[in-house]
């Protein structure tokens, strides 16, 4: 299982094409960081959770992207070709797919890892701000949630047909046309921008808010990640009861 | 390991019925070899045998447990290279031959992609990448992980398309040594392939079994059915050759024309051989060619 797992790496991971979307990546995210983040939302610090959760709604459909097209590496006319000589290899289907998700899991996490360096590295060369822990909360609830339900949905997607996860990755289009209701907020980063001018409101001695989010908002991250989940072993069950 | 199938029907989706109520007995070990034209349904029996597709009705039984029971048995015994497959371009021929023997939770897998790149030749590529390998050699490395292991079962599809004539007399020499101890299944339309070292053979057409078993049983059926003549020399019953008018008379196949320079020998095969064809010992080209026909005209 570890080494189909690190030849999947392998293959996904080092490659010009992975390297190229890291780099295009950072590119973005230095942007979003010196043209947006810097100068800070909704009248708070720019290294604020607001401010950077800001930043990292930004960067989703970047990330959402990113991680649908390490994705479809498994659905080109070249993998499925290969999927004659793989499938007919004795090794569960359940588990040979469990070990590509977590490849391809592997590149969001290093994906994720860019964003959230780059982030650090700003805040420290722009401001010599290092007090990082304040913005794991957001770093946790914005990014990982969404890209779980982008790889679940998108791959039993693929299963239906490989052209749906390229239809899967124009999601993000959606939102950022279409305003959401406030409970899917962290998705566009509506909740960043609006959540601490409200909170302000009630309390206009306070600069900065403490991060906080409502409860329909933590309900909704927390249906992505089941459904995300769900969608990854619906495939794995049902592959388990049918071998 | 013997397989049973027991009147197999294949119908796709779109309607075309690959196989039509096939019934056949396979045991280890033995050498079958799979004639057939084009469409006559080889691919689909060897899909069908190594569980890629299900079949429409009928079963397969392998050691008494239906297929469907035994998947895992079958594929963890089995070694399959299908017509049309597709290998990890980025990885070398020793990598991807790693690959599969992980995927194929072989026990010793460095001694396994050891053996199999040997076997195909491919021990100096063994390091180049797969993209950089020609046409022949991409099909070495496919025949390779179809040895991982030294499965019981090997289902081979067009093995020895795109291999020059001595890698084919090669790999022909290497299934029949691997046949000694267990059970292949090499579909071809090449008789070459089979001639020398299939012990059996099963000839399909539109989905049917024509003919079941030894390649000296098939010589046989066209006993007195192949022939040779001058064509300049049948000038006045040219009408009795198909291709040179209506049809009068017995009709004729022609296998091969040759060009001497006496002129054109052809060779035929004919349920009834006309008078100015001298009667010729069959090759089991001319047997094979003989069976289709009689199918076509029957």
């Amino acid at each position: 299982m570890i080494r189909l797992f690190l030849y999947e790496c392998r293959r996904l991971l080092w490659n010009r094409f992975f390297l190229g979307l890291g780099l295009l990546l950072l590119f973005c995210g230095w942007q979003v960081l010196n043209r947006a983040t810097i100068f800070g939302v909704a009248r708070t610090a720019p290294f604020s959770p607001w401010s950077f959760g800001d930043y990292l709604s930004r960067m989703l459909p970047f990330l959402w992207i990113g991680v649908l097209l390490l994705l479809s590496a498994y659905v080109t006319p070249q993998a499925r070709r290969t999927a004659v000589l793989t499938d007919a290899a004795p090794m569960p289907p359940w588990q040979y797919a469990a070990v590509r998700c977590a490849a391809v899991s592997a590149g969001a996490g290093l994906f994720l890892s860019c964003c959230l360096g780059e982030a650090a590295l700003f805040y420290q060369l722009c401001f010599g701000w290092h007090d990082w822990e304040t913005l794991l909360a957001p770093a946790l609830i914005t990014l990982p949630p969404p890209l779980i339900f982008a790889l679940g949905a998108g791959w039993r997607l693929s299963r239906i047909h490989p052209w749906l996860t390229y239809v899967w990755m124009a999601a993000p289009a959606v939102w950022t046309i279409v305003p959401l209701p406030e409970p899917l907020g962290l998705l566009d980063g509506s909740l960043f921008t609006s959540l601490p001018l409200a909170l302000a409101a009630l309390d206009p001695a306070v600069l900065d808010p403490a991060f906080s989010l409502p409860g329909s908002a933590w309900l909704s991250q927390g249906l992505m990640v089941i459904a995300g989940a769900g969608f990854l072993l619906a495939g794995s069950i049902r592959s388990l009861f049918s071998a | 390991m013997d397989i049973q199938i027991q009147n197999l029907t294949m119908t796709y989706p779109n309607g075309k019925q690959a196989l039509r109520g096939m019934t056949l007995e396979l045991g280890a070990p033995s050498f079958v070899g799979l004639l057939g034209p084009n469409g006559a349904g080889k691919s689909t029996l060897l899909k069908l045998l190594s569980a890629a597709l299900l079949p429409t009705s009928g079963s397969i039984t392998i050691d008494g447990i239906p297929l469907s029971q035994a998947e895992h048995r079958l594929r963890s015994r089995l070694g399959y290279l299908p017509q049309d497959f597709g290998l990890f371009d980025e990885l070398t021929a020793a990598q991807f031959l790693d690959y599969m023997a992980a995927l194929k939770q072989l026990r010793d897998p460095k001694a396994a992609v050891k053996n199999a790149l040997s076997a195909v030749n491919l021990e100096r590529q063994a390091r180049t990448r797969i993209r950089a390998l020609s046409g022949g050699q991409r099909q070495r490395v496919g025949i390779a992980q179809a040895l991982l292991g030294d499965p019981p079962l090997l289902i081979l599809d067009e093995p020895t398309v795109g291999l020059d004539p001595e890698e084919r007399i090669h790999f022909r020499n290497l299934f029949s040594q691997a046949a000694q101890d267990r059970l292949v299944l090499l579909s071809t339309h090449i008789i070459e392939d089979v001639q020398a070292v299939c012990d059996r053979l099963v000839v399909l057409d539109q989905g049917r079994i024509l003919f079941s078993g030894s390649p000296a049983q098939l010589i046989r059926l066209a006993q007195g059915h192949v022939g040779v003549f001058w064509e300049q020399e049948t000038a006045q019953d040219r009408n009795g050759i198909p291709g040179h008018g209506e049809t009068k008379g017995p009709e004729l196949h022609i296998t091969a024309r040759v060009n001497t320079s006496q002129g054109i020998r052809c060779r035929a095969v004919a349920e009834q051989l006309p008078p100015f064809a001298q009667e010729e010992e069959p090759s089991l080209e001319d047997a094979y060619l003989y069976l289709l026909s009689r199918e076509v005209t029957g």
